[in-house]
């Protein structure tokens, strides 16, 4: 757990939301989005949708999908594979532990 | 079970058919034909493609490496000729023919062009492909006068990517406000209203003749008596579906080519999808969603058809559209609804109006507010009642709302 950044308490996230960590926090070149599903389960992946300027933070978050809210591309929240067009390039997912009720992200650094 | 499928067009539909193709397990050979270098994605070419902002390239609807991946094989800068079923094959304007168990028709649409006088002229615009929107970025200089003919979806949004790039910008449309049936009355006409405030100028006029002058183009509205000169006009009066290959083919042509629920023409060796296509119910031709997604869905349920699987499931009709740094979306019908409920204050985005119909949402438009809009399609695909003081009031929370009532329906 130590290498993980402390980014958030699980409660500061409702089931079906999300809340973008400034990169500035992360490390990262993009935000990054903490999505919460409606099982209760928290994911991550680059904030800014593949396709246009618009937070995926703000989508719909169902499933096991988050729905992109200017043209509703899809990706999984696991892996950040894109489900269907207009996106045609996957989300880069990063891993999420929950820890007594803390949420620790790994930021995947770029290659 | 088909061993080969030709889809032509490589608009929304075409491509999404041949996505949906291989994602059901489709093993045969997969053949797409294209008029343009490859396929790319219309609705940017009113926007950032007009705009100059993003080129042919960004606005691919898929990688080349795509094409290869899905072994698709891509043949662009052609079409076809001739649809020969009867044997099997489709003949290409090159002479070429590809064999095809099942032809798929996404063939879209042209612009529709009306009897103006003058309407030939080449300072007069339409815009439904990418060489149309680099005619008409061509003449889009600061100070240019542009007249648009039309103040519907595309012509707003011209509007508004030519007031951006510094244009004197007239919009023409003898109905006002335009949309009010898509948006509901009082968001069409805020809508609408945008345009002056932005710089604008819009006529509640029809055109009645275009003619050319040393300068420009000399426009004449109706019931007024002095032209007005323009540097270029954009005819934006909506798309004629392309039957022409369908008609040669002896299918049954009614309004587009006519498909039944699974876009399955009259020939069933022969689909439709997307703008071209029109779905009949009893015979009788119903008014086809001529937008993106609707066009993305016939090719999932043409494909569905292809393989023998069952059909996708509906969902309601959805369309965004941008203009003047707004971004509006509409999902199902406000139409004909009982009662429109506000959620906000129209005119200041975030903002949406739910209709309503017999306690069940049949309808939303929401500007700058996806997730009124998303949290409307669920609640209509799902069919559960609402209460619309909660659904109103912007303190209810729309996703748990949504959550909680698509439980209790379980």
């Amino acid at each position: 757990m130590k290498h993980g950044i402390r980014v958030a308490a699980l409660a500061d996230i409702p089931e079906g939301e999300g809340i973008a960590i400034d990169r500035a926090v992360t490390g990262t070149d993009d935000d990054i989005a903490l999505l919460r599903d409606d099982d209760g389960c928290v994911w991550a992946m680059n904030n800014t949708c593949t396709h246009a300027e618009a937070s995926l933070a703000e989508g719909w978050i169902e499933d096991g999908y988050v729905e992109c809210p200017l043209h509703s591309s899809k990706f999984c929240l696991k892996t950040g594979a894109v489900q269907g067009l207009p996106a045609t390039r996957d989300a880069v997912a990063h891993r999420v532990e929950v820890s007594d009720g803390e949420i620790y992200l790994f930021p995947r650094q770029k290659s | 079970m088909a061993n080969s499928v030709v889809v032509v067009g490589g608009g929304i539909g075409g491509v999404s058919t041949i996505a949906a193709l291989r994602a059901g397990g489709f093993e045969g050979d997969l053949t797409l034909v294209d008029a343009g270098p490859f396929p790319y994605d219309r609705p940017p070419l009113s926007k950032d493609y007009l705009a100059g902002n993003t080129e042919i390239k960004d606005i691919a609807l898929q990688t080349p490496q795509w094409y290869d991946d899905q072994q698709v094989r891509l043949i662009t800068e052609s079409s076809a000729a001739a649809l020969r079923t009867g044997l099997g094959a489709v003949e290409l304007s090159d002479g070429r023919t590809v064999s095809a168990d099942r032809v798929v028709l996404a063939t879209g649409g042209r612009a529709c062009v009306p009897a103006i006088p003058g309407s030939d002229s080449s300072r007069v615009h339409v815009l439904r492909s990418a060489e149309d929107a680099d005619r008409l970025r061509a003449v889009l200089a600061p100070g240019a006068r542009l007249l648009i003919v039309g103040a519907g979806l595309i012509g707003a949004e011209v509007a508004s990517t030519a007031r951006g790039l510094g244009c004197e910008v007239v919009l023409a449309d003898p109905v006002s406000p335009p949309l009010s049936a898509a948006f509901s009355p009082d968001v069409a006409a805020w809508l609408h209203s945008m345009h002056e405030k932005l710089g604008v100028t819009t006529v509640r006029a029809a055109v009645e003749a275009f003619s050319e002058t040393a300068g420009g183009i000399s426009v004449t509205f109706a019931r007024q008596n002095q032209a007005q000169t323009f540097d270029a006009a954009l005819l934006a009066v909506g798309m004629a579906p392309e039957t022409a290959l369908a008609e040669a083919a002896g299918l049954r042509v009614d309004h587009g080519i006519a498909v039944d629920r699974r876009q399955v023409t009259s020939n069933p060796a022969i689909l439709a999808v997307g703008d071209a296509a029109t779905y009949g119910a009893e015979g009788v031709p119903v008014s086809r969603s001529e937008h993106w997604e609707a066009a993305q869905y016939d090719g999932h349920r043409a494909a569905a058809a292809i393989l023998g699987g069952a059909a996708p499931a509906d969902s309601a009709p959805w369309f965004w559209t941008d203009r003047h740094g707004v971004h509006v979306e509409v999902v199902g019908a406000l139409g004909n609804a009982d009662q429109l409920l506000q959620r906000g204050l129209v005119g200041q985005p975030p903002f949406s109006v739910f209709a309503l119909q017999g306690g069940h949402v049949v309808g939303a438009v929401g500007v700058g507010d996806s997730t009124a809009v998303r949290a409307a399609r669920r609640l209509i695909d799902r069919g559960v009642t609402v209460d619309p003081a909660q659904l109103c009031d912007p303190a209810t929370d729309l996703r748990k709302l949504v959550r909680e009532r698509s439980t209790e329906g379980k």
